[in-house]
């Protein structure tokens, strides 16, 4: 018998190619005849456009096609229609897209580019969300109202592009009574640029009436139906596939330069790529966003918590691109973690004149989660207790009621908590290697959830009796295609996994997918694949039934063969299946396909959620030990331990390189990757020099347990792991360094100079004067309630 | 008049002027496109090549300064379907996620090893200090690095006495 494929430390297919530089990725693709493409953008945060002559550019060597918001009528949006492709009439933040060039070389393309002509007249800019929600501020979009709305429920008014609501319970009662302590927290974090290696890159055609796009996405879908609505074509008019991606991290979860690329492909009749420069990466990228937050806790002496309230600012920039979808999110991490009496939660996506945000790993997830984690520690010494029992006592666990009231299933926090008790008490403290510097402990919990939603696959056995496993799944380097899937298709049809062929994303070959993001490509596209593999088993066994002249219900299908229960020596070869199929039944493939069920929440008590309640929470417990230098600021990382929810692990060795992964971009995070934007609205980082990322010296191994069993809907009980491992490292940083220096940690990224100015008390506490202190006083009022 | 350049052991005439980068001469010229430019300002190293052995970030190298010396790209690395010790390594601890960054760490290490066989752990982060990976967390990557040891120092002394 072949050994076990599932938990299993496979090696991944795509390996060997990668480390001999033989992938090929979208930004090593191209052709024969093929066009280089640049965007014009715009150098100023805010303005009307006055004119934009492109006829000098025209006149420019090599160039082929130019193309400008004449060319693409559309709006994109995921709640509300408010992105055109082009700035029309007004720019909106500083670097927006004015038109795109194309020409015979990359040289030429960005000459042609600066060539053209635009003539602005500027506008007061709103920077930063207290500029933009000031009674004062400039209206990003005088036009709001007249937008398309695509998914109803949210509150929207001038520059507040979405806001979401959770109430249940009475808060008011909660804080009103006389044996609770009430404590309450501001807090801010900054950007983060998901930097990818491989830049948002394309190369378009148009043949025959479609357009052809091969691209770096986790999205082909979204890219094939926003590229349609921005060009105002029908979108099965749109054909996308992805080679191997070198990196995503959420930035490639939108559309980007694919629609430019298609237009510019059309006007020229030639093939069209498209790269963004490093440059245009920092610049433009849809960071996560930075946010304030202000959460008010009201808490029992024995450690209660009998209500909460929290006011969440998310800073989607010039438009809404995730973020108005994002505010679901609050209410799931600020209102996680814990049992609450009582809670309520406003989240606002807020429009300001800088570079669209986006999604980044674990997305507000990593915010609110610091900000829970230090605020929970705030309460603790508020009433005087240990952080841990606290946790212990609160943590949600079987039949927990969340925020928005759906009742959860399952103990699980609690006992990743034990876990991490055992594991950390049996290693010595590293209290010695701080020498003479501040030592801090934190142990921290989050909650998050596996992003189930749409996916199809379809299976084909071979003549060979190997199978093609055809989905629009896409291998972004998470492994989810190349080890999990072959693995839960080989474990359903008692194959190995090299017997697995895995066909890359083409919109024309596969059904629909939401994409590759939210720990989800496992879950989503594992269940569809294994439901595939059950109609591809049934007829497998149907044909050898008269081969064998045995009932079907009688045989087995393992090491690729199919035998007769009890009698292992009667039996047919697979590859013998498929060809007797062929001249019986035909050749045999299953179809197979998942979404999800759908978790009830409380009725009444979520406004503005595209997801009310979390079909597929999971759950994790990071701990870790600091030393901070106080001459210097400098914070070292100790150690550093995960327990993590896995669900059940289909390849543990890859799911630990996923948490060594997601931790070590969470340190970059909480305390060095820092995107500033200057008064101009200009993002002062513009590459590797001045924005930083972990390098090899400044990480350290990370000691992880996969907590196995929780209840899951996925393939053979998994969760996703790829996301959630950097959810909680901000918060486990920003409680050790509060437990290091004894002072109240509350803004990340922790660079030396702001430990510096904690350490000092300089630059004083957040106060967030533009968040009210009375929650009700913060929200919009119901007329504001956008209706499609 | 043109360059000429060693590139994995084969003279090449390259076209392109003087100053055109070497990572562009090497992907665009010569279809060697396992060398990857990222950031185009020498801090990612992900375009990282030996120029005489010694590792150099081939975004900021024009072609014309390597004239007449020799240049090797990732695609030297494996001899036939034989992966080096390194690259093995990398595929034995699991370490390839997007693999856009691996190239360069392939050659920053191999060029490395060549002088240091015997390098520590230490060192060895040290010298990743030019080469950024946002997948893998490094650990596999030096883990991979210190199980070769051995193989390197094995490697170099046979390289020495031939």
């Amino acid at each position: 018998m072949n050994k076990p494929v599932i938990g299993s430390d496979l090696p991944r297919r795509d390996a060997r190619d990668k480390l001999r530089g033989r992938t090929r990725y979208t930004i090593d693709r191209g052709g024969l005849g093929m066009l280089h493409a640049a965007v014009r953008r715009s150098d100023v945060a805010s303005a009307r456009i006055v004119r934009v002559d492109v006829e000098p550019a025209r006149r420019m060597p090599g160039v082929r096609a130019i193309v400008t918001a004449d060319d693409a009528p559309g709006r994109y949006g995921l709640t509300v229609a408010d992105h055109p492709l082009f700035a029309v009439d007004r720019i909106r933040f500083h670097g927006e897209p004015i038109a795109a060039v194309a020409a015979e070389t990359l040289a030429q393309a960005r000459a042609a580019a600066d060539a053209i002509v635009v003539e602005l007249e500027t506008l007061p800019a709103a920077i930063t969300m207290e500029q933009a929600l000031a009674p004062d501020a400039p209206e990003i979009h005088p036009d709001w109202r007249d937008y398309e709305v695509l998914f109803p429920g949210g509150r929207r008014s001038g520059n507040v592009a979405w806001e979401a609501t959770v109430e249940r319970g009475d808060t008011d009662a909660a804080f009103a009574r006389g044996d609770v302590t009430i404590v309450e927290s501001c807090f801010r974090s900054g950007r983060q640029n998901q930097t990818p290696l491989e830049p948002r890159a394309c190369v378009a055609s148009y043949e025959d009436g479609r357009f052809f796009i091969e691209t770096s996405t986790q999205v082909p879908w979204a890219v094939r139906d926003t590229t349609a609505r921005l060009l105002g074509v029908r979108p099965s008019d749109v054909r996308v596939t992805v080679p191997a991606v070198g990196g995503g991290f959420g930035l490639k979860f939108e559309f980007a330069v694919e629609p430019f690329a298609a237009l510019l492909a059309r006007a020229s009749g030639r093939p069209v790529r498209l790269a963004n420069t490093r440059r245009e990466e920092m610049q433009t990228a849809l960071c996560r966003e930075n946010a304030d937050i202000r959460i008010r806790s009201a808490v029992t002496r024995d450690g209660e918590i009998v209500g909460r309230e929290a006011v969440v600012l998310m800073d989607c920039g010039a438009y809404g691109g995730e973020q108005p979808f994002l505010t679901t999110m609050t209410a799931h991490t600020l209102g996680g973690n814990y049992r609450l009496g009582s809670v309520r939660l406003l989240s606002r996506a807020v429009y300001t004149n800088t570079a669209p945000t986006g999604a980044f790993r674990a997305c507000n997830g990593t915010y609110n989660t610091f900000a829970l984690e230090r605020h929970t520690d705030e309460i603790c010494a508020a009433i005087g207790m240990d952080p841990i029992a606290f946790r212990r006592r609160n943590v949600i666990g079987d039949k927990a009621l969340g925020s928005t009231g759906q009742v959860f299933e399952g103990d699980v926090l609690g006992p990743m908590l034990d876990r991490m008790e055992e594991m950390t008490a049996s290693r010595p403290s590293q209290q010695a290697r701080a020498d003479g510097r501040l030592y801090g402990r934190a142990t921290v919990v989050g909650t998050w959830f596996i992003f189930v939603g749409p996916s199809a696959a379809t299976v084909n056995l071979n003549p060979d009796g190997g199978v093609t496993l055809v989905t629009s799944g896409v291998e972004i380097g998470s492994g989810s295609m190349m080890q999990s899937l072959p693995q839960i298709v080989a474990d359903s049809l008692g194959l190995t996994p090299q017997d697995v062929t895995i066909r890359a994303a083409d919109t024309d070959a596969a059904g629909y997918d939401v994409g590759v993001g939210g720990g989800r490509q496992t879950v989503s596209l594992g269940v569809a694949s294994t439901n595939a593999c059950i109609e591809v088993k049934k007829k497998i066994l149907r044909v050898a039934s008269e081969m064998l002249e045995a009932d079907p219900a009688d045989l087995v299908l393992e090491d690729g063969h199919v035998s007769i229960v009890g009698v292992p020596e009667q039996r047919v070869s697979v590859p013998a299946v498929a060809a007797r199929a062929q001249v019986t039944t035909g050749p045999i493939s299953g179809s197979g396909a998942f979404t999800a069920p759908g978790t009830a929440a409380m009725p009444g008590c979520a406004a503005g959620h595209m997801l009310e309640a979390l079909d597929l929470p999971v759950f994790a417990v990071h701990d870790c030990e600091v030393a901070v230098d106080p001459a210097t600021g400098h914070v070292e990382v100790l150690s550093y331990t995960v327990v993590q929810d896995v669900g059940r692990a289909i390849n543990p060795r890859a799911i630990r390189g996923q948490i060594q992964g997601g931790v070590v971009q969470g340190l970059g995070y909480a305390l060095h990757e820092d995107v500033s934007i200057d008064a101009e609205g200009r993002i002062r980082q513009e590459g590797f020099e001045t924005y930083r990322v972990p390098l090899a010296q400044d990480v350290l191994a990370i000691d992880c347990h996969l907590h196995e069993g929780a209840p899951s809907i996925g393939p053979l009980g998994a969760k996703g792991a790829g996301e959630v491992p950097i959810l909680n490292v901000a918060a486990a940083v920003a409680c050790a360094v509060s437990n290091a220096t004894g002072k109240s940690v509350d803004t990340i990224p922790l660079t030396p100079p702001r430990v510096l100015d904690l350490l000092t008390g300089y630059d004083g506490p957040q106060e967030h004067h533009h968040i009210a202190k009375q929650w009700t006083d913060n929200c919009l009022p119901d007329d504001a309630v956008c209706v499609a | 008049m043109s360059l000429r350049v060693v590139v994995n052991h084969e003279e090449r005439t390259v076209a392109s002027a003087p100053l055109t980068p070497l990572s562009t001469v090497l992907r665009e010229e010569f279809a060697l496109t396992g060398t990857k430019e990222v950031c185009g300002e020498g801090f990612c190293g992900a375009c990282t090549v030996l120029v005489d052995g010694a590792p150099a970030v081939s975004c900021l190298v024009p072609v014309g300064l390597v004239e007449g010396r020799r240049v090797e790209t990732v695609e030297s690395l494996a001899v036939g379907e034989d992966l080096s010790a390194l690259q093995a390594a990398m595929i034995e601890t699991d370490a390839v996620q997007c693999g856009m960054c691996f190239p360069g760490i392939l050659m920053t290490l191999t060029g490395f090893f060549s002088e240091r066989p015997d390098a520590d752990e230490e060192e060895i982060r040290s010298a990743l200090a030019g080469n950024i990976c946002r997948c893998t967390g490094y650990e596999a990557i030096v883990e991979a690095a210190l199980s070769i040891r051995g193989a390197g120092a094995a490697a170099s002394a046979v390289e020495a006495a031939s």
